[in-house]
């Protein structure tokens, strides 16, 4: 355990290792290119491409760049040989970002491996494809790592929640939600590894989207010690996140301390520790510590700016200002399992496991129960050394905000001569905080030995120490200052100033200081004492201190005002081999006693006085000359008036008197304590190691507030599978009731019409007709009741009663033969008109979004925002129409305004790779604006071809003679043009697109609601159900061009249930001409958030999933 | 989320690096970090955080290499340092000890384990056993091997059955011919007597180790006699909670091949088995020193290995050192080193001798702390003792040895 290195054993284990070197890779990262590797990388034999890969790595490791080798290390990554893959892909992820190009190449292969049947290789591949990070295969990384999450292999699972992250980083906003899915899947995994992995996942991807862990917190908890110690350690922050924004903060808890209210300071009855001591303790710490406690809980739960805002308006109490919530403890059963499940984790092996619980416990854990975490703690100190440090620090706010909790075991901060000087330095902080009346003997006598340590500057600390105990302790008091005087008189006689050992007495000397200061009556020998010790006391730092005291204390008692002049005479005399700091404090204190000296002193004064200021206005520092220069100007009065007598009389009303006065005269306020100037952050952070917030730092959540959100969450996914705790909140049924719910309605039998109010009557029979019985009354019910409501409403029910399902016409179509042929015909014009008229009708209320392209701030005034046109481009299918604002917001003329490509950055654009090579411009010119006067505002279309769909265009906008870089964020709504079909034709297409080239994803959709809410004032109420359809139609239609091929919706129980809504949309690609048809099926209520599946069948892959996610993107 | 691990030697040069994640860490920041180790001595070493300019580094020192790893963002500091204190031992299990020659010979393989170990900058497989099948560590027939037909492959083509089972620490199928597993009660005794002789502290850290070699996977159940007197604890992840929250008895599925089970602590102990006097004279810029060792408890077994160390104080001169038993070092850092072995019967060890101080001093008022080490086989001073250990499901021949030792610790007396 403790390997101590003779010198024989190290040349004993160096001639060793020439023995052992033989047959290792040492040759190779010595010389790694005394070969060609170039074609050892192409040839036949694996071990030949081995020993190529090893040399690169070696060349990796020693720093060179060897990125060169690239193509033809990527060649190698389909070989059959698991060592070579291996090597390959340490090779590839090391480069992968630099080489994106070449790193496409591999891809083919990876997804080969995704479907091998060694779970290594499945797992391999998916890590170094996540691991590349490139935008354009985040699609197709994004579907491996969604095949991969349902891998039966668990360690597949587990690198597939590692890879989430990965796609995280790319910051794709099209994919957060699925991702944020899958992690919530990953969660629920039945193998603890993967929640472990998922766990960590969670913290970097969304470590606020707590509706994923609700939904099965309570079996989180239960595997908890079961998950791998790494996963452990996310695992638990995430729950005490959740359980805070939850139920709020524990009312036993040290967090409630806030209040300031001494009940919850621990029962007199507390077993383990002494009685007699704690209440000593407690009363001490009622009066010292609350104020530390709330300001720890405080900085826990506040973020930066809530702690600079709080800083500059400190009058407010917290609690009132965060009107923060508090549950209890003791009924909360949430709170109760994981505080049950985190405590024996306080066993764990792995120290940062440790700490984390311990978090917990500190955090949530009633006030009796806190102490269980100290006992692990100190144990950490003494089990994993390399983690000593960070543990003592974070045992230093526990020991100052609580010191009675650690008060028992000071032992444990006693200090071993092989702790490094910060190990120290805490210890002796710590001890300082926790000493009680019991235990300061035994800790002062430890401080004396520290004195004799070696460590001349921990010897100073520990001299520190003493005066911080003193001030806490007053009944030592006198105790200490024996032996601090003891310890002035024999540094005096042994310190060597050389080594820096005069840090000693200066700091005995500050703590003899700081023990006056709390008494200085009863301590004026002591002062006197040092005053006397001033001849042989050497250092200026040491010096300076006892003149100040001398001034300070000047009137004190008997003796000091005699000895005073005689003192003052001698430093006046001493005064120019003095070092800057003695100086200006002798200085001071001459001035100090002077002004305040009266009688026959005050000419001996007068005189001293006026000579140190000649001494001092002659020196060569500067702070001293302007020092004698202001103090000469106060005191002036003093210095040169005539006599004492006229003196009082005359000047007792002038300024420079009421400011001397102000400035010597009034004692120095008792600075009980210095302020805690630094914030505390979360135990087991990083930025509480730093001490300030590291990036990606996060306070606890606000207090409860989650539970507005939980509900909304609880009622629209129907997840709380649980059920809940004490506290009752809402809870609904599960999502797979409604599933089941859902599935009980065919498609046949649900399908209806959405007919107009012409025709109202006969669909109401019709349906009445077509099904059972038992149903059937409510259906017609229901049909009749919306209907009546349809035919209240005027125009706006027309034009949406066109929404018509062509099926379902069709099936009444064939209840109805005879009017079968009039009623195709009726159906075909009908579809054909009524698609117009409906999107001419939607299109005045689409409101196309509009994006900045330049803002006037940025712009000189001029001001661009782009929208892009539902009108196809008249140049080439290929390219998007764009319209494009001009507007002039400054009050000059803006002239010759155009806008052109970036020419210098688009040769080099690397992602033009995937798109097909393409030598057109990018940019159709663009009509130039010759003059655009002060508020006018001019349109131009522009028609953009942009290369891939995802990355922004980079062009150049010319205004005034100069050049502004501006960026053309592409829509992949855009990227395809309206594709008129029928719905038959739609159902073919779709019958042919199925499998590979289909995509579905799952989102909510709200927009709706608040238009219900709107409406509800309105006399003329509007359904329900249509206004859901048209609010989906709309949203659809107007965050991409497409083509509403029908509305159909069945006939649900209830008028409120939207359950089965079906909206079919088609467009075509405008580079490939491909169709690509969208599906949206609705489910839940009209009046609440509903779930929306959404479908894609497209034959170009990449485009049609990247054109879900967009979907899914606004619809949410 | 950590963002690289450097490995560098103990002259400060990069021997390898691995990128983990898209944030790519230049190498010029350990340049940056090894001015600091320069300028700051050895403080900045025993610091596992420190925050740079650009990153914030975790570090941890062993057998001279310095593990550093790097972030930029929050996360737990404990949980980096942790990790890099497991990348040290898998690697010194693998490569039969830690130095910059063993590593760069093996630079392959640590890469290897490394891009085993984390992924994305979080921890993967740790745990030693799995790695060790997922990655064969170098051994005399590999290398042999490798000389001979010039390919080896190190890299195992099937995925360890452990890491889907439910103790990821045990690879599922082993077999011995002769079941065996072996206790070892390792206790360190901690102390600090002060310079009036008077004992302030005395403490045992002790660790639980075992090893086993038996077929299939045991559940074995491991008891003390007097559990009561164990102040500390923690456990490998093997342990089952429940068994010792109710009755004290440890329960667990035994990793294969040795590991540490439990470490523990008792604390207040009040004799020590060595006694050690140190005496400081001075007179005009001399001192003299005197300590005599001796043993105060017999504990009943040998007491072996014994050393003194201590630092002479930096206002020292020189040192004329001499013992009547035993062998005395001086080396260049004014560390003194006394190494007795064993306490012979006819004679207490003694080392005497003069100090020259600085001049101007006239008398020392700094004292040096003595360190003792030594080690008691066959006894742990804890008390502790194993009252049974039974496998749930007897095979049939189950041998079971054990064993205790102890040694100093932190075992100090100031002067």
């Amino acid at each position: 355990m403790f390997p101590q290195f003779g010198a024989t054993a190290d040349t004993l284990s160096k001639a060793s290792t020439i023995v052992s070197r033989i047959g290792t890779d040492a040759h190779l990262y010595d010389d790694p290119e005394d070969v060609n590797i170039a074609p050892l990388l192409e040839s036949k034999f694996d071990s030949e491409k081995c020993e190529a890969l090893k040399r690169l790595l070696a060349l990796i490791a020693q720093g060179f760049d060897v990125s060169n080798f690239f193509p033809q290390v990527v060649k190698n990554v389909a070989s059959q040989s698991l060592e070579v893959k291996k090597l390959v892909y340490l090779y590839l992820l090391h480069y992968a970002q630099k080489r994106p190009n070449e790193a496409l190449l591999s891809i083919n292969s990876f997804q080969k491996d995704l479907g091998d049947s060694n779970p290594l290789v499945r797992a391999w591949a998916l890590r170094t494809m996540a691991g590349i990070r490139l935008h354009e295969i985040a699609p197709i990384v994004l579907a491996a790592v969604s095949k991969c999450a349902r891998d039966p292999s668990a360690y597949v699972r587990k690198c597939a929640a590692n890879a989430l992250p990965k796609l995280h980083d790319l910051r794709l906003e099209e994919h957060s939600s699925t991702i944020e899915e899958m992690i919530g899947m990953l969660l629920c995994d039945k193998s603890c590894g993967v929640v472990g992995a998922a766990a960590s996942a969670f913290t970097s991807v969304c470590s606020n989207n707590y509706s994923l862990i609700g939904k099965n917190y309570r079996r989180l908890c239960e595997i908890l010690p079961d998950v791998e110690e790494w996963g452990q350690i996310s695992l638990i922050g995430i729950l005490l996140r959740y359980v805070i924004a939850r139920h709020g903060l524990v009312k036993e808890s040290i967090m409630y301390s806030i209040r300031g209210e001494e009940s919850c300071w621990p029962k007199k009855d507390d077993s383990d520790v002494d009685f007699a001591l704690l209440k000593n303790i407690s009363d001490m710490t009622v009066n010292y510590d609350v104020g530390l406690a709330s300001m720890v809980s405080r900085c826990y739960i506040e973020g930066p700016d809530e702690y600079l805002s709080w800083l500059s308006s400190s009058g407010k109490s917290y609690a009132e200002q965060s009107g923060a919530t508090f549950t209890s403890g003791r009924s909360n059963d949430d709170v109760k399992i994981l505080l049950q499940c985190t405590s024996p984790l306080l066993w764990s092996n792995n120290s940062a496991v440790v700490l984390a619980a311990a978090g917990v416990h500190w955090i949530m854990g009633p006030m009796e129960n806190v102490k269980r975490i100290v006992k692990p703690l100190l144990f950490l100190l003494r089990s994993s050394s390399a983690s000593q440090n960070v543990v003592l620090c974070n045992i230093q706010v526990f020991a100052k905000a609580i010191p009675f909790l650690f008060a028992p075991y000071f032992e444990e901060f006693f200090i071993v001569s092989s702790d490094s000087y910060e190990i120290k330095s805490l210890k002796l902080e710590i001890l300082c905080s926790i000493a009680t009346d019991a235990s300061i003997p035994l800790i002062f006598k430890e401080f004396q030995d520290y004195i004799r340590d070696p460590d001349r500057k921990f010897a100073a600390h520990a001299v520190a120490a003493i005066g911080l105990c003193a001030e806490r302790l007053p009944k030592m008091a006198n105790v200490f200052l024996e032996g601090l005087l003891a310890l002035t008189r024999q540094e005096t006689l042994t310190s060597d100033f050389e080594h820096g050992e005069g840090d000693v007495l200066v700091q005995a000397i500050a703590s003899i200081k700081s023990i006056v200061n709390q008494d200085p009556p009863s301590h004026e020998k002591v002062v006197i004492q040092l005053v006397r010790s001033l001849d042989a006391v050497k250092l200026s730092a040491a010096r300076a201190t006892i003149i100040w005291m001398m001034g300070e204390y000047s009137n004190l008692g008997e003796i000091m005002p005699r000895i005073l002049t005689t003192v003052l005479k001698f430093l006046a005399w001493r005064f120019t081999s003095e070092a800057l700091e003695t100086k200006l404090q002798i200085l001071n204190t001459t001035m100090k006693v002077l002004a305040d000296s009266k009688g026959e002193d005050l000419l001996t004064l007068r005189k001293v006085g006026s000579y140190v200021l000649e001494l001092a206005e002659c020196d060569m520092n500067y702070d001293i000359r302007d020092r004698a220069r202001f103090l000469k100007n106060l005191l002036s009065f003093k210095l040169y008036s005539q006599g004492p007598e006229e003196n009082v009389n005359i000047s007792s009303g002038r300024l420079p008197h009421v400011l001397a006065e102000h400035i010597f005269r009034q004692q120095t306020s008792q600075l009980t304590r210095e302020p805690v100037n630094h914030r505390f952050y979360l135990p087991g952070s990083l930025s509480q190691i730093v001490l300030h917030a590291a990036p990606g730092y996060e306070p606890l959540p606000k207090a409860c507030s989650l539970l507005h959100d939980g509900q909304l969450q609880n009622e629209t996914c129907g997840t709380d599978l649980l059920g809940d705790g004490a506290d009752g909140s809402a809870t609904s049924s599960g999502s797979l009731d409604e599933e089941s719910v859902t599935s009980d309605y065919g498609s046949e039998q649900s399908s209806t019409v959405l007919s107009d109010s012409g025709s109202s009557d006969e669909t109401g029979s019709v349906s009445e007709g077509d099904d059972n019985a038992d149903q059937l009354i409510q259906i017609s019910d229901a049909g009749y009741s919306h209907n009546n409501k349809s035919m209240d409403q005027s125009s706006t029910a027309m034009d949406l009663g066109e929404l018509m399902s062509n099926r379902a016409l069709e099936s009444w179509l064939d209840e109805q033969p005879g009017s079968s042929n009039q009623g195709k015909s009726d159906q075909n014009l009908f579809l054909g008109s009524s698609a117009r008229i409906f999107i001419k009708d939607i299109a005045s209320r689409l409101k196309p979004k509009c994006y900045s392209l330049l803002d006037p701030a940025n712009g000189n005034g001029l001001k661009v925002d782009y929208s892009f046109s539902s009108k196809n481009s008249s140049i080439s299918p290929k390219y998007v129409r764009i319209e494009v604002t001009f507007k002039n917001c400054s009050t000059e003329t803006i002239s010759e305004v155009s806008l052109m490509e970036d020419s210098s950055k688009v040769s080099d654009s690397t992602e033009s790779s995937l798109s097909s090579p393409t030598d057109v411009s990018m940019l159709a010119p663009m009509e130039e604006i010759t003059s655009l006067e002060p508020g006018e505002t001019t349109y131009r279309p522009i028609h953009v071809c942009f290369h891939h769909h995802l990355l922004p265009l980079k062009l150049a906008l010319y205004y005034n003679g100069k050049k502004y870089p501006v960026k053309l964020k592409p829509d992949i709504g855009y990227f395809v043009k309206p594709l008129p079909m029928g719905v038959e034709a739609f159902m073919d297409n779709e019958a042919r697109l199925r499998g590979m080239f289909e995509y579905v994803r799952s989102c909510t959709f709200t927009d709706h609601i608040e238009e219900l809410n709107k409406d509800r004032s309105d006399v003329l109420m509007k359904d329900n159900f249509l206004l859901v359809c048209e609010s989906l139609a709309l949203k659809m239609l107007s965050n991409a061009n497409l083509f509403l091929v029908s509305v159909e919706s069945p006939i649900a129980a209830n008028l409120d249930d939207a359950s089965g809504l079906c909206l079919r949309f088609s467009c075509e690609i405008l580079s490939s001409s491909l169709p690509s048809l969208i599906t949206i099926t609705a489910e839940g209520k009209c009046s609440e958030a509903l779930n929306l599946s959404v479908k894609v069948n497209c034959e170009e892959t990449v485009f049609g999933l990247n054109l879900l996610n967009r979907i899914v993107n606004f619809l949410t | 989320m950590l963002q690289c691990i450097f490995l560098l030697s103990d002259s400060g040069e990069v021997m390898l690096e691995k990128q983990l994640t898209g944030h790519w860490v230049d190498r010029s920041i350990c340049a940056w970090f090894w001015d600091q180790v320069l300028s700051r001595g050895d403080s900045l070493k025993q610091q596992p955080v420190i925050a740079s300019p650009t990153h914030y580094l975790f570090q941890i020192v062993r057998g001279g290499i310095t593990f550093l790893a790097c972030t930029q963002v929050e996360m737990p500091p404990l949980m980096a340092v942790e990790f890099l204190c497991r990348v040290a031992d898998v690697l010194n299990d693998y490569l039969e000890g830690l130095n910059e020659d063993l590593i760069k010979d093996n630079f392959v393989i640590v890469y290897e384990l490394l891009d085993e170990m984390i992924d994305n900058g979080f921890p993967l497989t740790t745990e030693p056993n799995i790695l060790r099948e997922m990655i064969a560590p170098p051994n005399i027939v590999s290398k042999v091997l490798s000389v001979v037909t010039g390919s080896s492959s190190n890299v195992s083509d099937t995925l360890p059955g452990a890491t889907a089972s439910c103790v990821p620490w045990r690879t599922t199928d082993v077999k011995y011919a002769n079941n065996e597993v072996y206790v070892d009660l390792v206790e360190e005794m901690d102390a600090i007597i002060n310079r009036d002789g008077t004992l302030v502290k005395c403490e045992i850290y002790g660790e639980v180790q075992v090893n086993s070699h038996i077929t299939g996977v045991p559940d074995l159940t491991l008891s003390f006699s007097n559990p009561s007197i164990l102040d500390d604890v923690r456990f490998h992840p093997c342990v089952r909670f429940r068994p010792w929250e109710s009755d004290l008895i440890l329960s667990f599925v035994p990793p294969d091949g040795l590991f540490k089970l439990m470490s523990y602590r008792v604390k207040k102990l009040k004799s020590t088995p060595i006694y050690v006097k140190p005496q400081f004279t001075s007179a005009a810029g001399t001192s003299r020193i005197n300590v005599m060792v001796g043993i105060r408890n017999d504990p009943g077994k040998m007491i072996d290995l014994i050393t003194v160390q201590f630092q002479l104080p930096s206002c020292v001169l020189s040192a004329d050192l001499t013992a009547n038993h035993g062998l005395v070092n001086i080396f260049s850092n004014k560390t003194c080193s006394w190494s007795i072995d064993r306490i012979p019967k006819d004679k207490t060890p003694a080392l005497s001798g003069t100090l020259v101080l600085e001049t101007g001093l006239e008398r020392l008022h700094v004292f040096p702390t003595f360190q003792v080490s030594f080690r008691i086989q066959g006894v742990a001073l804890s008390g502790l003792r194993i009252d049974k250990l039974d496998p749930k499901v007897i095979p049939q021949r189950l041998y079971k040895g054990f064993r205790a030792l102890t040694r100093g610790g932190s075992y100090e007396i100031r002067s």
